[in-house]
């Protein structure tokens, strides 16, 4: 029961909130400038997969770290931004191979680090490129400077770097990879950084970190090469794609990697000003099979497995037909990339079906199936366990957590590398096809080579490979390698995936042939008009 | 009263002594190589090796509890293995961002959800009382992601009126607001359902008490009956509600915090967790942890000093 009075002090004050509430609700809206976040001067907004590691060269771990450390750092030679794995000089003037184990170089004059560390110089080239390889400082990336010895010092800005064998991979990985850094800016910091660099060279500043949210670069002011072309660039960490889409649709960001299902529909429905590009990845995957389990153990049935598997309906499902069937481990458009592979994409079902009669297989055929808790790779696994159904063998899919799945093979996590039989596995390569191929040799078995697979040739090519200059030479051994893993048939090579792309079409990007920005090649498209 | 805060504050910390260890234990039993998943395919044996003794993974899970506590008595939560920054640092810059979120979440939801209990309570069976019902039930029953997601389509996409994506600028209170309007709607919205619906039906089952008829009975205004002796009384499992509702909240942040790109204690966590990184995850589990048993506790004290029966309960038990 309710009184009058009461019922009038409710209708005043329900009244008073809804009124209230309604003119507060208008006002907020009111005030805020029916966002005009397209224009924004001369700044990028841009997506970053990754937050920051560690922008130290020695110790940085993902391609979130290389994205900015392109930017604030001059290496040797850099990428050039037409969309190929070709170089050109950087903060060198000349840069040439002498020989396989050495190289020289010659500094531009008057390239200045910030915050007052004066001039590039040839014994900050040795520093940095020591510094990374000291076994004393023990650093992640050591491995990437190969065979180095050392770097020979000739004047303020010329010298050698020496190498104790021949290292073929040494001038994209490192000398392309590998950002210089000033000696004393390093000792004044007391000889590491993790994410507040000490001095910068590139055409961009660091200004900022914002833990989890983003890091703003901007132009620098002492930079002697062609003017940045931002004033300021944000980088938003964001590891969800669909976030980042509707950050792009509302305005918010100039550029940013969208999901592969995302294509189709933004293809129908384009945001205004915008485009669509659709970057070939670097991205290896495929499917492994374990050859010391039991029930792989016999090639033939590893075999059926290869030609069982109908690799393009894989791609077809999982990336829409935006990507292609893999020809191996090594991308398309990088050097030791195969013409054909020795199964088909489309497989062979009769074949498979034949060989698992030959190996006196009953059926159905049960084995599992690993794979890593990603909405893209869960899919390529359903179609690979309708594909292997179809010949009699009935895979059981375990979705494992990143953390979990990256530790089944380990030999050094326990013993389930024992149990592992069949796991859908991908695996990001980098400027050069040694990198896509030295974790598959025997030395890695238990580590990464989670298939136990061991080939004598196949040691024996990655080892002249990486020691080959002729590059037709060293082409033909990649090719071969990646003949012997599938041979093995402990591989079937799925695809490298794409990297779709939506971009403001105020905006003219620029990205490494896998898809990865180069943030120094990014134009406003008046400037580059 | 201040005994029973002593009392209901050790009990407190008893409470998260059980709940550190018991997640120091489950989280440590997961099975995963952080230094495989931190490292990747560069770290030779030698750096996993390195790495483990740093993270204090090469010694029993006993000796590196105890080590946890004994840090953790210095006031120390040990090293970020990935960027060599301290934890408490790191959580701590995290924090902030996820309690004003809870805090606007929650404290939207009570300005909204207790009023509207209160009006169908008292207009029992208008139709106030029955489109407040329906829509307390629809916010209850939409999962937040797809309030969230829509907030997006339309507030930030369709008509600009609010960002899609981050915390606003560092400073500008007024941009941090307007960052935090979607995802604190997004996250508080069920909830004003929810506390809508207890309050409604908490103030129905007191206004038929004797004492609120006694009231009526001394010709005390409607007014001060609702407020002073109605109210007092229904609100009381509201305050335990909210006690416990942001520290669900603290997790449920984690889903507004990646939908809306913001930082955060729960997209720390999250990621922390994926990547094995057990120094920043037991650091982030020690924080929501206590927030979760002191905003318990406070609910305890405000429903004591509504409610002097309970202090004395609780000297019996």
């Amino acid at each position: 029961m309710v009184t009058k009075e009461g019922s009038n002090l409710f209708q005043i004050t329900r009244r008073g909130f809804l009124q209230q509430s309604t003119l507060a609700g208008l006002t907020i809206a009111g005030s805020l400038p029916s966002v005009s976040w397209a224009v924004r001067g001369h700044q990028l907004h841009i997506r970053n997969y990754f937050d920051i590691s560690s922008l130290d060269p020695p110790f940085s771990l993902s391609g979130g770290d290389s994205f900015i450390q392109r930017a604030i750092f001059q290496n040797l030679l850099q990428f050039k931004t037409d969309g190929t794995w070709h170089t050109e000089l950087d903060a060198a003037e000349y840069f040439e191979a002498i020989d396989d184990t050495h190289y020289a170089f010659r500094l531009k004059r008057g390239q200045m680090f910030s915050n007052g560390f004066g001039e590039m110089t040839a014994d900050d080239v040795k520093f940095s490129f020591e510094r990374i390889a000291d076994p004393d400082l023990n650093a992640i990336n050591a491995i990437d400077m190969g065979t180095l010895s050392h770097v020979e010092v000739h004047d303020r800005y010329s010298g050698t770097i020496v190498l104790t064998s021949a290292y073929a991979a040494f001038v994209p990985i490192a000398v392309a990879g590998y950002g210089i850094l000033s000696r004393k800016a390093l000792a004044s910091v007391g000889g590491r950084f993790s994410t507040q660099p000490p001095c910068c060279s590139g055409p961009y500043l660091f200004r900022e970190w914002q833990a989890k949210r983003k890091t703003v670069l901007e132009r620098n002011p002492l930079w002697e090469g062609p003017e940045a072309a931002f004033a300021e660039i944000h980088i938003y960490a964001m590891t969800d794609a669909k976030a980042a889409e509707m950050a792009f649709e509302a305005g918010q960001l100039d550029c940013a990697e969208i999901s592969v299902e995302s294509v189709e529909p933004f293809q129908k429905n384009l945001p205004p000003d915008s485009f669509l590009e659709i970057y070939p990845s670097g991205r290896n995957y495929w499917l492994g099979m374990n050859q010391s389990n039991p029930a792989l153990e016999d090639l033939r049935i590893r075999q059926a497995i290869q030609y069982a598997i109908d690799a393009e309906s894989v791609v077809e499902a999982t990336w829409f037909g935006l990507a292609e069937p893999s020809m191996g481990p090594v991308p398309r458009g990088m050097l030791g990339c195969r013409e054909r592979t020795l199964i088909p994409a489309k497989g062979d079902a009769d074949k498979a079906r034949s060989l698992l009669k030959e190996a006196g297989v009953d059926l159905p055929l049960r084995l599992r199936l690993d794979v890593n808790s990603d909405a893209l790779e869960m899919t390529a696994v359903q179609v690979i366990q309708w594909s292997l159904k179809k010949v009699g063998i009935e895979v059981d899919i375990h979705t494992q957590d990143s953390g979990t799945f990256l530790s089944l093979g380990q030999e050094a996590a326990g013993d389930q590398w024992q149990d592992i039989q069949l796991f859908f596995q991908s695996f990001l390569g980098a400027a050069d096809p040694y990198y896509s191929l030295v974790w598959f040799i025997s030395e890695q078995m238990g580590l990464w080579n989670w298939e136990r697979f061991s080939n004598e040739e196949f040691d024996r090519l990655n080892g002249l490979a990486q020691a080959a200059s002729d590059e037709a030479e060293r082409s033909r051994m990649y090719q071969r390698m990646q003949d012997i893993m599938e041979e093995s048939g402990c591989y079937r090579f799925i695809s490298n995936g794409v990297m779709p792309q939506i971009i403001r079409n105020t905006i003219k990007p620029a990205f490494t042939p896998d898809g990865y920005g180069l943030l120094r090649g990014f134009r406003p498209v008046t400037q580059q008009s | 009263m201040l005994k029973f805060t002593v009392r209901r504050g050790l009990l407190a910390l008893l409470i998260l002594v059980l709940a550190v260890t018991l997640l120091f234990a489950m989280i440590h039993m997961m099975p995963g190589d952080p230094a495989s998943v931190i490292l990747g395919p560069k770290a030779s044996p030698e750096l996993k090796a390195e790495l483990n003794q740093r993270m204090g993974l090469d010694k029993p899970l006993l000796v590196q509890l105890g080590s946890f506590y004994a840090d953790l008595a210095r006031g120390d939560l040990g090293l970020d293995v990935f960027s060599d920054r301290e934890v408490s640092e790191i959580v701590f810059e995290q924090l902030p961002y996820t309690i004003v979120l809870v805090l606007a979440a929650i404290g939207g939801a009570t300005l909204l959800g207790i009023p509207l209990g209160c009006f169908s309570a008292i207009k029992r069976n208008s139709l106030l009382d029955r489109v407040t019902a329906v829509m307390s039930v629809a916010f209850i029953a939409i999962p937040s992601f797809v309030v969230a997601l829509y907030l997006l389509l339309w507030l930030a996409v369709k008509w600009r009126w609010f960002p899609a994506m981050g915390a606003g600028a560092s400073g500008d209170i007024v941009d941090q607001a307007r960052h935090l309007v979607l995802p604190a709607i997004a996250l508080g919205l069920g909830w004003v359902g929810y506390i809508a619906r207890l309050v409604r039906a908490t103030m129905l089952e007191v206004m038929e008490e004797n004492h609120i008829r006694t009231a009526r009975a001394f010709g005390l205004p409607e007014r001060t009956i609702i407020v002073h002796y109605a109210l007092r009384i229904a609100i009381l499992p509201t305050v335990t509600i909210l006690g416990l509702g942001i520290g669900t909240m603290l997790s449920g942040a984690l889903f507004a915090e990646i939908v809306f790109s913001r930082p955060g204690i729960g997209k720390l966590l999250h990621e922390a967790v994926v990547t094995r990184n057990y120094p920043v995850v037991m650091g982030s589990v020690l924080v929501t942890t206590t927030f979760f048993v002191l905003s318990t506790l406070i609910s305890d004290i405000i429903n004591a000093a509504l409610d002097p029966r309970l202090r004395e309960s609780g000297k019996s038990s």
